[in-house]
């Protein structure tokens, strides 16, 4: 059984915080409760997997806020990345 | 809460009572350094600048060395002047006399030379130190603190728990009615829309949106995208997306409450609470910025371990990098690496953070302190050296 960790209450994805194998479950904490998430494909310490259902064009949120947002569907325990995930940051020049 | 810290004349507080050896110019840091090896007690403020730049940044530099020299952890401070430098020293003296600290100012043209410089600020700041000894901690509230922050060398680690815990102190001391700093244009750069929309004003925000438009123009007139080499193939690696959740992972040192004012480099915060400063993310000009801010101690994160401190102020190295504390361990001071392994919440670390920066504000020495790791330093300026 892996680790992952969530940030903040609002937010869709957790990170890994050990190299997690496909099919693993990594083990989270909310506040004093723990709960955990099946993967998918392989997750590197650092990165991100999805909680719940992230639709194409919707906010993947981490720390609370909006960190990008999802290229295509992602689901359940997929690796979110560069391969699924737009930049949202623009300068406001 | 409660610290125990130095009175001051001028009403604020120290965590620190070092006598300041100052440079007016970076000519005269060869005097300066001899004089605080000789002198217990004294500690260096040498850097490059002070001459020969545009005049908008010798006014940033004099207005940072005033305030530096305000700086509550300073209990007196020798002026070393060289005598053609570019910024005044009178001046900085006298403004510098107004926090009713000691302050003397001696000429190394008038004294003829660096030997003699050397034997009159020796003369002078021993007498310093003797009248700074008899200074004594005092009880203070935590509403007196005034508390700096950055990170360094980060890796993967630090947007999950080094910078997390220092959000949490953030709040806790804004919460206790303290002051806590926080800027690095370079990592705001991605959260700034967000930090402004936190801000108490729309003027504050707009500046802290300005601050980072202001760094791409002047990145962009060097020939350089800063936006668009922001994420780094070792950041990708590493699991960071978009710069959006890079700047996200750095600004949660700031933690979540509203800021209520923006100041320049080398100024001071007119009020408590969080104030943004707009830093550069390197070192030597970062640290300097918060100390002229009037940052008593600091809290630097670091993911591979950053090993600077800074003269004026005590400096806290923490990582979540379990390898790395173990590596750098007599380097690194405080260790969080207990988030990433699931044994403490961010909140946890948090106040166990909290109550180690009230120890160092209250006399605890940092481990670049003990290691004199914490001489370098610089100040910011913008235009061309000529």
């Amino acid at each position: 059984m892996g680790k992952a960790v969530l940030i903040n209450d609002k937010d869709n994805v957790v990170t890994a915080v050990s190299d997690l194998q496909k099919g693993e479950d990594a083990v989270y904490k909310v506040g004093s409760e723990t709960r955990h998430i099946k993967t998918s494909e392989a997750i590197p310490f650092g990165h991100k997997i999805t909680l719940a259902k992230i639709a194409k064009g919707s906010d993947i949120i981490k720390y609370g806020e909006t960190i990008g947002r999802a290229s295509k569907d992602i689901k359940p325990g997929q690796w979110v990345h560069i391969h699924n995930t737009d930049e949202t940051y623009a300068p406001s020049r | 809460m409660k610290f125990m810290g130095y009175p001051r004349p001028d009403g604020k507080v120290g965590a620190r009572n070092h006598v300041g050896v100052m440079a007016t110019v970076g000519c005269v840091n060869e005097v300066v350094l001899p004089i605080c090896h000789q002198i217990k007690g004294t500690v260096p403020v040498t850097h490059q600048q002070g001459c020969l730049t545009v005049t908008s940044d010798l006014e940033l530099v004099q207005q940072t060395l005033i305030n530096l020299g305000k700086n509550p952890n300073l209990a007196a401070i020798l002026l070393v002047s060289l005598g053609c430098e570019s910024v005044f020293p009178n001046e900085i003296r006298d403004e510098i006399a107004r926090s009713k600290k000691p302050v003397e100012l001696i000429n190394m043209h008038q004294l003829g030379g660096s030997i003699k410089t050397i034997t009159t600020g020796c003369e002078i700041a021993e007498q310093m130190v003797l009248d700074a000894s008899e200074i004594h901690r005092q009880e203070f509230d935590a509403s007196e603190l005034i508390v700096g922050c950055k990170c360094g060398s980060s890796d993967a680690t630090s947007g999950l728990s080094s910078n997390l815990a220092v959000g949490e102190v953030a709040d806790m001391l804004v919460k206790e009615g303290g002051t806590f700093l926080f800027g690095e244009v370079c990592d705001i750069m991605g959260s700034e829309q967000i930090l402004a929309r936190r801000s108490v004003s729309k003027e504050t925000g707009q500046k802290v949106i300005d601050a980072v438009n202001r760094l791409i123009d002047m990145a962009e007139s060097a020939g350089a995208d800063v936006v668009g080499c922001q994420l780094t193939e070792g950041n990708k690696k590493g699991g960071i997306t978009t710069v959006a959740e890079k700047a996200i992972g750095a600004t949660t040192k700031a933690g979540s409450t509203a800021p209520q004012g923006f100041i320049n480099y080398g100024e001071t915060p007119s009020g408590k609470g969080l104030w943004i400063i707009p830093t550069p993310g390197r070192g030597f000009e970062n640290l300097t910025g918060l100390a002229a801010a009037g940052a008593v101690v600091h809290l630097f994160t670091t993911g591979l371990g950053a090993p600077e401190g800074h003269p004026v102020m005590p400096v806290i190295k923490l990582t979540g990098n379990i390898n790395t504390w173990n590596r750098l361990n007599t380097h690194m001071d405080f260790n969080v690496s207990s988030i990433i392994d699931g044994t403490e919440t961010i909140e946890e670390a948090g106040r166990r953070l909290f109550k180690e920066l009230l120890k160092v504000a209250s006399g605890k020495l940092t481990k670049a302190e003990v290691l004199r790791y914490d001489e370098s330093m610089n100040i910011l300026t913008y235009g061309p050296v000529i």
